[in-house]
């Protein structure tokens, strides 16, 4: 195979997998676009000189956190969110007028004085409106409806993952690091101190400040 | 022998894809098999599901999530109360910046990038006599069979790989610095206070 019949493949796979699957192609760029990103800032924190070291070692934590938790959260929670929207398209329990007009016509749903309703016992779990056998006759409608509503759902599920869960996720790794990384650089001076659980930053300083200054019992009048 | 290739055949894509569908299964399962079917009436909604479907790229996804970002993170940083107050100040501002930097460069470039893709993903009908570089207009035009929604879905997808890649590199040459920059901004501004 040449270098123009592999290039020219592909094109053609591109086509193929993503031309009618936008979302698809939207989770799985959007997964590479935040690892990238976060490698990136991880080395930005390091090498900014204004940020003071303890920062840091909040900071480094909370981006490392931060891009992992993405990842896994993209694909675990945006992924789900867009497949359960495109099943509920592709089952045909959510639909336009005409896609039910048709399912009606394909004797799949019934038209009733209050709407649409399902064929009592009829299976969604082994329906799939693509693999009818006059498919060809919704095809447009259907496949506009049904990206429309997988783009609509892969970015309500981003925003829920990224903007949402991996902050609250990221944070709360990023403190546990911070504190680990914190008892660990003032081992000598803290000494038999437990490890801080439930407690803020603030408090867990003031604690291991007041029992250094703590006076000795010697000294008591 | 059999494991090692059950390890050669073992795709995570395919794992992946199994498993989230195995999970909307129980979510539908769970939701049931109404009775009612639920259906979108309003042709306006219609129309507009359908405008999404076809013309929301990864750019203006970007944009959204960036605009959305703006909206929840720096909260959350400030209502983290398990780290002293220096440090939450310190995550408030990197977060803004980073939200800023990121969604500035993100769609700038993943916009640039589908634009050039689609100067160079022509059909024979598009290709003007006056037009520059007539001879590279169709380079990555498909061979195959293909309709004009999934033309445009090809060319986000191209224009979104062309910017991952540009990403390596701006992520490091300007996201990076632009961040640094915008954080110690904030947080100098927040000394001054």
């Amino acid at each position: 195979m040449n270098i123009a019949q592999l290039f020219n493949n592909f094109k053609n796979t591109i086509l193929t997998k993503y031309g009618s699957n936008p979302a698809k192609m939207l989770i799985y760029t959007g997964v590479l676009g935040w690892f990238l990103s976060s490698a990136a800032q991880v080395v930005a924190i390091a090498v900014n000189d204004k940020i003071p070291k303890e920062q840091k070692m909040f900071l480094i934590p909370q981006e490392i956190g931060d891009g992992a938790i993405n990842v896994v959260s993209f694909f675990l929670v945006t992924s789900v969110i867009k497949n359960f929207a495109s099943r509920l398209v592709s089952s045909g329990r959510l639909a336009t007028p005409k896609i039910r007009e048709f399912l009606t016509n394909s004797e799949i749903n019934i038209k009733t004085k209050n709407g649409w309703k399902v064929l009592p016992g009829f299976d969604f779990s082994k329906f799939n409106i693509k693999n009818m056998t006059n498919f060809d006759q919704i095809s447009d409608e259907y496949n506009s409806f049904k990206n429309g509503v997988d783009v609509i759902a892969m970015t309500l599920g981003s925003i829920l993952s990224c903007n949402i869960i991996t902050p609250i996720l990221r944070n709360k790794y990023a403190t546990n690091r911070q504190r680990k990384v914190l008892a660990e650089f003032n081992k000598p001076e803290i000494g038999g101190l437990k490890y801080p659980k439930g407690i803020s930053m603030d408090t867990y300083q003031k604690q291991v400040t007041m029992k250094f200054s703590k006076p000795s019992a010697s000294l008591k009048i | 022998m059999a494991s090692i290739s059950s390890i050669r055949n073992f795709s995570f894509l395919s794992a992946y894809d199994k498993f989230s569908c195995k999970i909307t299964r129980v979510a539908l399962d769970a939701v049931g098999s109404r009775e009612k079917l639920p259906t979108i009436s309003n042709p306006k909604t219609v129309k507009c599901i359908d405008w999404i479907g076809k013309n929301l790229s990864s750019a203006e996804n970007r944009l959204i999530l960036g605009a959305s970002a703006l909206l929840s993170q720096p909260f959350i940083d400030a209502s983290n109360k398990d780290v002293d107050a220096k440090t939450r100040r310190y995550s408030i501002c990197r977060t803004v910046a980073k939200i800023i930097a990121g969604t500035l460069t993100g769609f700038t470039i993943r916009k640039l990038c589908i634009k050039s893709i689609d100067a160079f993903t022509k059909l024979p009908s598009e290709i003007k006599p006056d037009m520059k570089f007539k001879n590279l207009r169709k380079l990555l035009t498909p061979t195959i069979k293909f309709s004009a929604e999934e033309l445009a879905q090809y060319k986000n997808t191209l224009g979104t790989i062309l910017a991952l890649g540009i990403m390596v590199f701006t992520n490091f040459l300007i996201d990076a610095p632009l961040t640094k920059a915008l954080t110690n901004l904030f947080a100098g501004k927040g000394d001054a206070k």
